[in-house]
């Protein structure tokens, strides 16, 4: 029996209060910026491309639109991705090896899409 | 200094190097009083690059993405600043600035903003370590925390310095209208002076921050060279500075032993200095033979180089360079060169000689603390054979001496000092 990838969705959480993190120097920005690249080509037949997301933005919610907090206000998500694999032990272990790790108070919740719309 | 083989794809320091010549862009389009806002553009606009590269790659021309972000950013907050009334020359440089928004990012104006960078830095009136501090930051893109790792400092003294240096730089306005390079060309022996202790700083030290310490030297050259490249800075004595920079980090490596003891001249293996470096040394040696100065520099290169041509310790020109010391010590007096012209008179001549000069001196007592005065006293007491004295010296020499490379050293000279207490054999 063939086995059909799965889509799982990566919501990436920082620590509010570490958020927008201390900045870091030019040097440790290059050295992240080789660890997500790394990350990046080693998985990139499972990793589909997200995108960052802003601070700021509305809440609708119950025809009351407010600026937030969207979540608990400890954290915030920074952006959101998709793997696409045959398991979620697999997506656990790819974003196990995620540069985000070395983060203190980081997250990522990963939650498999529904299919619901095909 | 290499410009490839870093992967992924990033050349080592890139983020690094061109933080300081963004900020250096920036400052010249809106001024130097807005050095800091200029610091946190270019840093937001590395974030960016972080976030947004990995995924798409790196666009083609980095620099110009990077620089369009960061001036972005710096016109963003300056419209935020206007609109909440700061002041009104703002308004002004900012009506003046938008029209400029497709401005192309230039290699070679670029180099010349980093250069009158330099030259600001230079500024009279900031202390030489805040201007050695705020090269180290804004020209050279290191942080607070990095600098004062680098430095052996607290990380409150050197933002103190910092901030002692941009103070300076709001509070004298020549600097704040964008000079011309030119103007700026009377600050270059105090240039010169500021990547002197750049690379002296680098260079003094061994382990146990060896490799971060040996960054100071490599920008030191770099700014060096970007100098020489430039009219306003190609003077002989930069010549004569670059020399002496490339000439003593051909010696890096073999200062070094596998335990990471600090290693004197004559103990090195000198297979391990570096051939390439010692070759450029000294053409940039022959080019500062131009014209009638004599700078220290000068004198401080030819040493260096008298030293990377000996084939052998015993084979050095020990008469050259006691001559070469002498020079150094009438251009730029100190008790620091009359120690070292000792020393190679004692290699020439004996150790007798050596200390028949250092023996009348009456050093300052800021040198009778400091170690390596002791260190060759007891070198040369012990050489004499007068091992009472040589162990009195040694020890005090051996408590002041400010790195365990040193320290061993100076163990294993009193080791010798008790195993043979024989005048060492002269030719």
């Amino acid at each position: 029996m063939p086995t059909s990838k799965i889509k799982f969705l990566c919501l990436y959480r920082f620590a509010a209060a570490g958020w927008p993190a201390k900045p870091s120097s030019p040097e440790q920005m290059q050295a992240q910026y080789a660890a997500w690249k790394a990350w990046m080509t080693k998985f990139e037949k499972e990793l589909i491309p997200g995108d960052g997301l802003l601070p700021g933005g509305s809440v609708v919610r119950g025809g009351n639109v407010t600026d937030g907090p969207f979540i608990e206000a400890k954290e915030v998500v920074a952006s959101y991705g998709i793997i696409e694999t045959d398991s979620l032990a697999r997506a656990v272990e790819i974003v196990k090896a995620c540069p985000i790790g070395m983060d203190p108070g980081a997250s990522v919740e990963i939650r498999q899409l529904g299919g619901y719309s095909g | 200094m290499s410009e490839a083989g870093s992967p992924p794809g990033l050349p080592d320091h890139y983020f690094r190097r061109e933080f300081g010549r963004l900020v250096a862009a920036l400052s010249r389009r809106f001024g130097v009083h807005r050095v800091e806002l200029c610091e946190d553009a270019v840093q937001t606009a590395l974030l960016r690059a972080v976030q947004s590269w990995p995924q798409r790659g790196p666009p083609e021309d980095k620099s110009a993405w990077l620089y369009r972000v960061a001036l972005n950013e710096v016109l963003g907050a300056l419209r935020r600043e206007r609109r909440t009334g700061v002041s009104a020359e703002n308004a002004e440089r900012l009506a003046a600035d938008s029209s400029t928004e497709e401005e192309v990012y230039l290699e070679h104006e670029v180099r010349d903003d980093q250069l009158r960078m330099l030259f600001v830095c230079a500024n009279p009136e900031i202390p030489r370590e805040s201007q050695i501090v705020f090269a180290l930051k804004t020209l050279c893109g290191f942080s607070t925390e990095e600098i004062a790792l680098r430095l052996f400092n607290s990380d409150e003294a050197v933002y103190k310095r910092l901030q002692r240096a941009r103070t300076t730089l709001r509070e004298h306005v020549e600097d704040l209208e964008q000079p011309a390079l030119q103007q700026l060309a009377s600050r270059l022996p105090a240039v010169l002076e500021i990547l002197y202790l750049l690379f002296t700083e680098g260079y003094s030290s061994a382990q146990p921050q060896q490799m971060i310490r040996r960054e100071l030297c490599e920008e030191a050259i770099r700014l060096g060279r970007l100098l020489d490249e430039h009219p306003v800075g190609a003077a002989p004595e930069t010549a004569a500075l670059l020399a002496l920079m490339y000439l003593n980090a051909a010696r890096f490596d073999a200062r070094v032993d596998g335990a990471g003891g600090l290693l004197v001249l004559e103990e090195q293996d000198r297979s391990l200095w570096d051939r390439e470096l010692i070759r450029i040394g000294v053409s940039y040696l022959h080019r500062s033979a131009r014209g009638e100065r004599f700078t220290r520099y000068h004198a401080e290169a030819a040493i260096a180089a008298e030293h990377c041509m000996a084939p052998t310790y015993e084979a050095t020109r020990w008469q050259e360079i006691a001559r070469l010391y002498q020079m150094l010590d009438t251009l730029a007096p100190s008790p620091i060169h009359t120690l070292n012209r000792a020393i190679a008179i004692a290699e020439w001549q004996g150790p007798e000689a050596g200390l028949a000069l250092l023996e009348p001196l009456h050093p300052p007592s800021w040198l009778l603390g400091y170690y390596l005065w002791d260190a060759t006293l007891g070198e040369l007491y012990r050489r004499c054979g007068e091992r009472e004295r040589a162990v009195g010296y040694l020890t005090r020499a051996l408590a002041a001496a400010p790195t365990h490379a040193e320290k061993g050293l100076l163990q294993r000279r009193l080791q010798a000092c008790s195993i043979s207490g024989e005048p060492r054999a002269r030719k």
